[in-house]
């Protein structure tokens, strides 16, 4: 891909994010189980580990998580500070999974790791912040939930690569 | 296209590993807890590392209890009724309002979280195994 183009795409995929982040507030997971949430943002994730190296794809994550605070007005506090270890722990969980088992896990695999990952930061960070074990009373069932919403981001993002017609000619 | 051109053998055993796992945590706390009898429920708010209140739960059945708790960005109404509890409102300044949507707690497990304000509300018990910090 050449150079111009794959920044073309990293913007698209930041904005893309963008908006599946405002999509997903209109399903209030949270109601079912606090914290729980569809993670439609983590299509562009999968999307970008599989189409870049390492740089690109990580300027994806912290650019959409950077950005989408400045719009929702939550930066630099600790809203930020949750949605941001969430995001950078389950990118580098996927990236490593990707690399290491290319061949054998598909990219529902990796999206479902990259979702258990999402929520067993978040509850560790809030469990620093707000320091009370019970919370991770939460973590098994919001495990549990991570597995559909995590099949779903990942079957999304397949079937996106499979259309996209920059994909098949990778960078 | 079918499921199974995509979904792989590892994908597979990963997802049943992970379905496993959390089995194994949502079970493993139903041996400790679960209700006794005779057993006195406590209500317990925590602010910033400090228990900032502790009532009986057995109180709340006269009439209902409600108290405010400060915290950085808001106040917090909670309710205490008939041995559940609530908040009530979530300070204005929360933008996801967790810990109002969590709706009512009746037992020890759940637990009211609100993490901008640092805050969590959960139910003790007196006879309880294990320490409550710890389900």
């Amino acid at each position: 891909m050449r150079k111009t183009k794959k920044i073309v795409v990293i913007a698209l995929l930041v904005s893309l994010g963008l908006v599946l982040h405002l999509v997903e507030s209109f399903f209030p997971l949270t109601v079912l189980i606090p914290g729980a949430k569809l993670g439609l943002a983590n299509i562009v994730s999968v999307i970008a580990i599989s189409l870049f190296g390492f740089a690109s794809a990580f300027q994806v994550v912290i650019f959409r998580v950077i950005l989408g605070s400045l719009l929702a007005g939550t930066f630099m506090t600790i809203n930020f500070y949750l949605s941001f270890s969430g995001a950078v722990f389950s990118f580098f969980m996927m990236f490593i999974t990707y690399k290491l088992f290319k061949g054998k896990l598909s990219l529902i695999g990796i999206s479902i790791i990259g979702a258990v990952a999402h929520n067993a930061a978040q509850i560790t960070a809030a469990y620093f912040i707000i320091s009370n074990q019970g919370i991770f009373y939460y973590l098994p069932f919001l495990i549990l939930l991570a597995l559909p919403t995590g099949f779903s981001v990942g079957l999304v993002s397949y079937f996106t690569l499979h259309y996209l017609p920059f994909s098949i000619n990778r960078s | 296209m079918k499921i199974n051109d995509i979904i792989t053998f590892y994908d597979k055993i990963l997802i049943s590993i992970i379905i496993i796992a959390s089995l194994v945590m949502l079970i493993f706390p139903l041996f400790i807890l679960g209700s006794k009898e005779n057993e006195k429920l406590y209500l317990l708010v925590q602010q910033n590392n400090d228990i900032v209140k502790e009532i009986p739960l057995a109180d709340s059945y006269e009439e209902p209890i409600i108290f405010k708790v400060e915290g950085p960005i808001g106040i917090h109404t909670i309710e205490v009724t008939n041995g559940r509890v609530r908040v009530k409102e979530a300070p204005i300044n929360d933008p996801l309002k967790i810990c109002e949507k969590t709706g009512w707690i009746d037992r020890e497990g759940p637990i009211i979280i609100c993490v901008p304000n640092k805050l969590s509300i959960w139910i003790e018990s007196d006879n309880s195994d294990i320490d409550g910090m710890s389900w």
